[in-house]
């Protein structure tokens, strides 16, 4: 255990800790591009020079390892001038395209610049000039101009997704990424390089010029596209979801998250359900509200009794899952467990083939015997057991012909956040809210309980709900006690009813989610977990959408 | 810094002010004496005949908004927001657009401004890094009879505008 000193503050590392996790560890600052926690190290921008005592040159501080007695400098003179002259270096052909460049606001570079340069060009011939919005595949754009060769993305692609395919081509000042002759950047995992991108020289085709990043709002929140439940950053303008980004999770994601998932929320935001509907009776009423339908719905289950059914969505947060439940056995209802397909594309990094976010949430609240799947709601519902099926959630894996397997049905009723051919075919049409519009938490598939928060405001306002606010509402139609005011409330009775959810609270859920059965202890060791963050990304004031003035929203 | 606190005393109003009546008369008086002044005697008149007779703004008045233009013609504006980061009316609605021209890059699909709301600061043609929105057009907001046409569109911006002498990408581009 190596013992040294960093600006004149001792600290003790395990072997093998670098002066830059040292220093992070401390809380002190050094500047770096090239360096990423999760590559492997190729110290060669040099931003993270450092003086150590008895060495006669600067050492990188992302690469040199401590040793015992180390005298380490991070502010000195020297350390400055050498700052200055590699900014200087970096910048001399370096466009300086800020206005119309998609990471100003998050660029390392100036931030680097702002914070320990600010000296003027002293290039007085003109600038090399590169590749501008050259495509590299079908989802990222290359401006080669702005890159400053720092190999993050390169060696991303050799490490992480063992593609590899992107080089740095030529020589000095002419270096410039390429794709190998014939070959794209087209991977599941590639819109992470822009991510790791320390300039603007990768962009995303999806989020190209969409939105300038310092007007945006940042909710930290869990992806539901797989069971996976990585970690990831809504930013949001004006109510409406600009993008998905990773936030680091050691036991979930890493640094990272899948495109398909990036992806997703345009799946949201373009098919969203906003109107109820009910098709059953000719209401005179012109103008039927939410209310309506969800007590209509109500009396159908009553009437109905034990030849109602409830069918689940593998993907609603647990909160909503325990009031269904609850609300279901009230009613003497059966209960099933659909959801989206369970044969997605699946790999060793992140993918899995469960498309729900949740079924392991909803099988630890359901109790001990695991509820039936579609496949047995169809059979039984073929047979004709049901008068009345309440559907969970639009999207669930079905036949081709939905209309035809539930013809028997004489009411189908549907939660709907996102339209689908079920919601077509449906007699009653409840909107729900999506999941960026509510709170909650959803278990992954390693059974890491995580929280997923409100990102934007629900709308149209008045109209849709989150589930468990219109469950409520039909239970209470329905006759039923139910009391429950906020998904807090709710989760508390999770807690107070469940082992495994034993000790839990949002606060102590947290940003990284404890696991199930862990009595309210956390696993992250937070120590191993700040010298993981990486050093240079952007800080972002994470905002409460209760606390948000109105024109942030 | 101590702040230095002078209070001020205020005059009471006597029997003769609390009463108005001698001093609204004095105030008709007044008028009526400049109304005849004006009227016969035609002097120190500071109403203009507008809008026959105009007067001459200070080189600094900040008129209606105009969007500069490049060489070939092109609005000058690479949508960086700039401008709408600085407005505190948040009045600037850009929407940006990739053109297809890749050293042009980005470009402004939409740009436009509510006259209404605006509170003609000046801080859009200030935060502008490329010369590209101006107040210096001199004109007035004209008067109309519905909100809409005061929003005012990237055309009606650019009809007014003119080459600007900033070099465009910096001098060593
Ligand atoms: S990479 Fe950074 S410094 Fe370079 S043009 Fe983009 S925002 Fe500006
Ligand atoms: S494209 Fe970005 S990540 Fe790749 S080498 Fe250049 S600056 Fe680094
Ligand atoms: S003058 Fe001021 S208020 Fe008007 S558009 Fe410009 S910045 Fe906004
Ligand atoms: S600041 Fe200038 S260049 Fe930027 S968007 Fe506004 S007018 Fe266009
Ligand atoms: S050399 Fe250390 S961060 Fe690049």
């Amino acid at each position: 255990m190596p013992t040294l000193k960093i600006d004149g503050q001792e600290i003790q590392v395990e072997k093998g800790t670098t002066i830059l996790q040292a220093a992070q560890r401390l809380g002190i600052r050094i500047p770096t591009f090239c360096y990423h926690p999760g590559l492997s190290i190729a110290a060669n921008c040099r931003m993270c020079l450092v003086e150590v005592a008895k060495s006669p040159k600067p050492m990188p501080a992302c690469h040199a390892q401590c040793a015992d007695g180390m005298e380490v400098f991070t502010n000195t003179q020297k350390v400055q001038e050498t700052q200055k002259a590699i900014l200087e270096f970096i910048l001399l052909n370096h466009p300086v395209d800020c206005p119309i460049c998609d990471q100003a606001g998050e660029c390392v570079l100036q931030d680097n610049y702002a914070d320990y340069s600010l000296s003027p060009s002293r290039l007085f011939t003109k600038k090399v000039h590169k590749a501008k919005a050259k495509p590299l595949g079908p989802k990222i754009i290359l401006d080669a101009e702005r890159c400053i060769l720092c190999t993050r993305c390169v060696r991303f692609g050799d490490e992480i997704t063992k593609t590899g395919e992107l080089r740095v081509m030529s020589r000095g000042e002419h270096s410039e990424i390429t794709t190998f002759p014939g070959k794209t950047l087209d991977n599941p995992y590639s819109l992470n390089v822009v991510d790791i991108c320390p300039v603007g020289a990768l962009t995303s085709i999806d989020f190209r010029f969409k939105r300038r990043v310092w007007f945006m709002s940042a909710t930290r929140s869990v992806c539901t596209e797989c069971a996976r439940g990585c970690n990831i950053r809504i930013d949001s303008f004006q109510n409406k979801i600009e993008r998905y980004v990773p936030n680091y999770n050691p036991k979930v994601n890493q640094w990272w998250i899948c495109d398909s998932g990036r992806m997703s929320h345009t799946r949201w935001t373009a098919n969203r359900v906003t109107e109820p509907r009910n098709t059953r009776t000719e209401s005179s009423k012109t103008a039927i509200s939410t209310r309506d339908v969800a007590d209509e719905m109500a009396k159908a289950l009553v009437t109905s009794g034990k030849a109602s059914a409830f069918v689940l969505d593998a993907s609603m947060p647990n909160e909503d899952a325990f009031v269904a439940l609850r609300l279901a056995r009230a009613v003497g209802s059966r209960l099933y467990l659909g959801g989206r397909a369970q044969n997605g594309p699946q790999d060793e990094l992140l993918r899995l083939a469960d498309r729900n976010a949740n079924r392991t949430g909803i099988s630890a609240i359901a109790g001990p015997s695991p509820l039936p799947g579609l496949a047995e709601f169809q059979k039984d519902v073929a047979s004709g057991a049901f008068k009345t099926v309440l559907f969970i959630g639009g999207e669930h894996e079905g036949p081709d012909k939905w209309a035809k397997l539930l013809e028997k049905v004489s009411v189908i009723g549907v939660l709907a956040d996102i339209r689908s051919d079920l919601v077509d075919i449906a007699h009653i049409v409840i909107p729900a809210a999506v999941p960026q519009m509510r709170e909650g938490t959803v278990v992954n598939s390693h059974g890491r309980v995580q929280r997923i928060r409100q990102a934007i405001r629900l709308e149209p306002a008045g109209v849709v709900f989150p589930y468990w606010r219109i469950l409520k509402r039909i239970a209470t139609t329905a006759g039923l006690e139910a009391t429950w005011n906020s998904e807090r409330a709710i989760f508390g009775e999770i807690v107070a009813s469940m082992p495994q959810f034993a000790e839990m609270t949002y606060d102590k859920l947290g940003d990284l989610g404890l696991p199930l059965g862990s009595n309210g202890l956390s696993d992250v060791d937070v120590d191993a977990a700040t010298r993981n963050i990486d050093p240079s990304a952007p800080q972002y004031r994470k905002t409460n959408i209760n606390s948000r003035m109105p024109w942030q929203h | 810094m101590a702040a230095t606190v002078r209070p001020v005393q205020r005059k009471e109003f006597k029997f003769r002010e609390s009463s108005y009546l001698p001093e609204v008369l004095r105030g008709l008086a007044i008028t009526t004496r400049q109304f005849w002044r004006n009227l016969v005697g035609q002097r120190d008149i500071v109403t203009l005949q507008y809008p026959e007779v105009k007067k001459r703004y200070p080189n600094r008045f900040r008129g209606r908004h105009r969007l500069m233009l490049r060489d070939d013609g092109q609005v000058r504006c690479v949508a960086c927001m700039l401008c709408s980061t600085a407005c505190p009316a948040n009045c600037i609605h850009i929407v940006a657009a990739e053109h297809t021209n890749t050293s042009i890059e980005k470009f402004p699909q939409k740009f436009e401004i509510d006259l209404l709301v605006c509170i003609y600061c000046g801080f859009c043609e200030e935060a502008c890094p490329c010369d590209a929105i101006r107040m210096d057009s001199g004109r007035h907001s004209l008067p109309t009879f519905s909100r809409s046409p005061q929003n005012i569109g990237k055309i009606d911006l650019m009809e007014i505008g003119s080459l600007s002498i900033a070099k465009q990408g910096g001098k060593n581009a």
